[in-house]
């Protein structure tokens, strides 16, 4: 956990010193398991700044709503950090125009791991240093081991440290284990298909096509998603199968070599639908067949984002 | 007229009344609970939350429904309407009240909406007064209530090993005919739970005059402020069980016209066919949604459009909690000059 005093001090100065316009960071919630996204524009309001466990989103979503020439200071994990590199990589902001602050993180609490236990009615969710968590809920004080809190992308993360950014705050943490990751992928891929598509219909078919998970996702900045596509129409508009499916395959699928397995888009779904089960499959493939993990820098292109004219698959040209 | 229900009797009864209905109540699914139709062996769910994640509008107004039929050669076949007999059980007052609301949409004198009509009226409701009110929610302040009858053929008081149980409606009557009556100490302590419950609730924020400053302040920068980290999803609207708005479309490979819920949060929500769009930032979308709410529905049929469930902010991806936000717009200035 990264010292919020000095996390405020370099946000703040940043701020006073003209390097930046806005810094975007997180503030206390009305509500104790929410902290909220914030947007500080003078050194005053940074006061307001918090970082704890359960700021659940990640900051990168907010970036693409900027004009280009605004200058634009972000707390950062190691998730947001890549986020935010691809985006560099996909222009969707200069580099220059930001300044990263960054915090290794040692996980996102997923709040309804603490609900399921405590009951719904949480009071207060204080983070102890022997990495415990004090809940303090209608139904009574609960300590709880923060490991078994976590939701499940920061628990087999493999990326904790903030990469590229201008400054870091706080220890750098021990790197994940890529074999943790590829255990959940090989688990889901062990199941026979008959299983491994039930799985998908259960979770799949549950959707209520709110595109929580879609605003939640630093990727998902088109204009005019393909959903709402009129002409051609590219998947049925309501909560059937077919529609939900083809919502939910697609959208994975265009996050191929493009998602940093954050998991902002599981822990915004009001329906909790797992879905990184399937980003993460392809997050493997692209590991194993190019290489290559998105966002490590800024300037190596995604494998899906390259085309050459000795492309062996010439219809893409 | 005052029944007692014990509660070792409630599985009988449930399924003395599946004879009759089919008979909706929250069950667990997966991971949180939903009305559902009660099977052989059911279990119900209510300790495990609240309200259902769900609102129970979605068994009036599913998420999404054939309308009509048609086939590529003009042919077209309505899908009929009727409905067999439905109790749902458990549903909570704010859910409840939310529904006699939407019964001012859907069954307006000249245009009422024959699918809504024929599912209200094939449907019994039972309610659970909330002995203890939930931390979001916030009935009291927006004019309902932890007993509020509105909506309700009975409603149900939990006292322990028994539920009191109020009939309010002839339907809600016919289904207790077998219940003892209740003692005047019965009686008055469910209404001292009662009156505690809503006692335990505090005001959220103010709504005299709310309305005039949300109208006043139409082009205040507030908005901006209030809509920055909104994601611009619709998980407020979804789950929020006065939210009715729906997009009707054309599902030509399969010759279905459905009706899908849509909500003022989506970009397309308000885009033209011209490509302009009156409403085209969160801003102005986060806008219509709390004024729909604060000010439009007042003058539709002079009632705050919000029965203070608390789903909106129990489950927003970024805690905006909209108690917050209209304490914020009753600070607002009373008149806006504009430039």
């Amino acid at each position: 956990m990264p010292d919020i005093n000095a996390l405020k001090a370099e946000a703040k100065r940043i701020l006073s010193e003209g390097m930046v316009d806005i810094v975007i960071g997180f503030k206390a919630g009305d509500t104790p398991l929410h902290p909220q996204p914030a947007f500080f524009k003078t050194p005053d309001e940074v006061d307001q700044l918090v970082y704890n466990a359960l700021c659940q989103n990640n900051l990168a979503t907010y970036l693409t709503r900027f004009p280009k020439t605004q200058k634009i200071g972000m707390v950062v994990r190691g998730c947001e950090s890549r986020s935010v590199n691809a985006l560099v990589f996909e222009g969707q902001h200069p580099r220059e125009g930001l300044y990263l602050i960054g915090v290794p993180c040692d996980g996102i609490i997923d709040w309804r791991k603490i609900v399921e236990q405590t009951g719904e009615e949480v009071f207060s969710v204080i983070e102890q240093s022997d990495n415990t968590v004090l809940v303090e809920a209608k139904s009574g004080f609960f300590t709880l081991e923060k490991e078994t809190l976590l939701h499940e992308s920061c628990a087999r993360c493999i990326h904790p440290n903030p990469i590229s950014a201008d400054v870091v705050i706080g220890e750098l943490l021990p790197e994940g284990d890529p074999a943790l990751a590829c255990e959940k992928v090989a688990a889901f891929a062990g199941l026979s298909m008959e299983e491994r598509h039930a799985w998908f219909r259960q979770e799949a078919e549950r959707c209520i096509r709110c595109y929580a998970c879609r605003e939640a996702c630093p990727m998902c900045y088109c204009e005019e998603c393909f959903v709402d596509h009129i002409s051609p129409r590219w998947t049925e508009s309501g909560t059937t199968p077919a529609g939900m499916q083809g919502w939910h395959i697609v959208r994975a699928f265009h996050q191929t070599g493009r998602c940093t397995s954050c998991g902002a888009c599981e822990r915004a779904c009001p329906m909790d639908i797992k879905m990184t089960y399937l980003t993460e499959k392809l997050n493997e493939d692209m590991r194993r067949k190019y290489n290559f993990e998105v966002g490590l820098d800024a300037t190596t292109a995604p494998p899906f984002s390259t085309v050459t004219l000795d492309d062996k698959s010439r219809f893409v040209i | 007229m005052n029944l007692i229900l014990k509660k070792d009797h409630l599985n009988h009864l449930l399924n003395a009344w599946r004879q009759e209905y089919e008979v909706y109540a929250p069950q667990s699914l997966q991971n949180f609970t939903h009305f559902l139709p009660l099977q052989d062996g059911f279990e119900l769910a209510f300790d495990k939350a609240h309200n259902t994640r769900i609102p129970p509008k979605a068994l009036f107004l599913p998420t999404s429904e054939a309308l009509l039929k048609f086939t590529r050669f003009g042919g077209y076949e309505e899908v009929p309407s009727e409905t067999a007999p439905r109790l749902i059980f458990g549903i909570r007052p704010c859910d409840a009240h939310a529904m006699t609301m939407l019964d001012t949409v859907f069954e307006q004198e000249r245009y009422t909406d024959p699918l809504w009509k024929a599912r209200r009226e094939a449907t019994v409701v039972v309610g659970l007064g909330c002995h203890e009110p939930c931390q979001t929610g916030f009935c009291t302040t927006v004019g309902s209530g932890p007993f509020n009858h509105a909506g309700l053929d009975a409603i149900l008081t939990d006292l322990g090993e028994i539920f009191l149980v109020e009939t309010l409606t002839e339907k809600g009557e016919h289904l207790f005919t077998q219940l003892e009556t209740a003692s005047e100490d019965q009686s008055m302590h469910a209404s001292e739970v009662q009156q505690a419950a809503a006692a335990s609730m505090p005001i959220a924020f103010e709504t005299e005059g709310l309305k005039q400053k949300l109208d006043q302040n139409f082009a205040s920068p507030y908005w901006e402020e209030v809509s920055r980290s909104c994601l611009g999803c619709g998980v407020c609207t979804f789950l929020c069980p006065t939210c009715f708005c729906f997009d009707i479309v054309d599902e030509a490979q399969r010759g279905e016209r459905v009706r899908n819920w849509d909500t003022c949060m989506f970009r397309t929500y308000s885009l033209e066919a011209s490509g302009h769009n009156p409403r085209p930032s969160r801003v102005e979308r986060t806008r219509q949604r709390l004024s729909h709410k604060y000010s439009y529905w007042l003058d539709q049929i002079n009632q705050i459009g919000c029965t203070g469930c608390g789903r909106c902010v129990r489950y927003c991806p970024v805690g905006l909690d909209i108690r917050a936000m209209l304490r914020k717009a009753h600070q607002l200035p009373s008149e806006v000059l504009h430039a």
